[in-house]
């Protein structure tokens, strides 16, 4: 019998909108042989579980971080992990409903990406392999629907 | 551009439109009903779901101040402050 054994890749996602979260839960349901999804509702709680990641933990493929949360959002959520050496380099993303150049720039200089909540089925459809394009191109590979 | 230039897109242009310039005010109502309301330029304009993000029922402009009373409602004043 041969065994396939395929990678799961962790994706990162703090949002305190459940609708937002069940709505990004269910467009990555298409990802779900290799990609799961850890749910955060806001900024403290993601950063408590990125900075409890030991070495033999994966380090997520991708964070994506809704930038109206209360407490620490998710641009103060950004810096933080910026400053943990192990998540230096993982691309992260800034997901949110409001377009502002600040944000924009804000988003570039802590080398991430911006991505705005969608507001139709067309712009939802897309919203997936937005999120896919800013894994390295290693991960994008094998990421398989 | 004005309402009566908005209102004359079709709904993917709007929504474009609002996508990358319009400023976003808030949320209402629960799952699939929900609004959201955005301002773009001197107006305002409120999305009105069937199903949140999915399905737009209707959208709709006013540059009066009155449509953003459901919304300020809804904001927590004194977390506001804060």
């Amino acid at each position: 019998m041969t065994e396939r054994f395929e990678k799961e890749f962790i994706v990162v996602y703090a949002d305190d909108d459940p609708d937002d979260i069940e709505l990004v839960t269910e467009a990555f349901e298409q990802y779900a042989f290799n990609v799961k999804l850890k749910i955060f509702s806001d900024g403290l709680t993601t950063l408590s579980y990125l900075r409890n990641l030991s070495v033999v933990d994966d380090s997520p493929c991708l964070i994506i971080l809704d930038i109206n949360m209360p407490g620490v959002n998710g641009k103060d959520c950004l810096k933080q992990i910026r400053q943990i050496n192990q998540l230096n380099e993982i691309p992260v993303v800034l997901f949110t409903a409001s377009v502002s150049d600040r944000d924009k720039e804000f988003a570039k200089l802590y080398n991430a990406g911006f991505i705005n909540k969608p507001l139709s089925a067309s712009q939802m459809e897309m919203i997936t392999s937005k999120f896919i394009e800013h894994c390295n191109s290693d991960i994008r590979k094998l990421i398989t629907k | 551009m004005s309402s009566e230039d908005f209102l004359q897109l079709t709904y993917d242009e709007q929504v474009d439109l609002l996508t990358t310039d319009g400023i976003y005010i808030g949320k209402r109502g629960l799952r699939p009903q929900v609004s959201v309301l955005y301002q773009l330029d001197t107006f305002y304009v409120e999305i009105l779901y069937k199903k949140y993000r999915l399905h737009i029922s209707s959208i709709r402009c006013s540059t009066s101040t009155a449509i953003l009373d459901p919304y300020f409602e809804l904001l927590d004043v004194p977390l506001v402050i804060d």
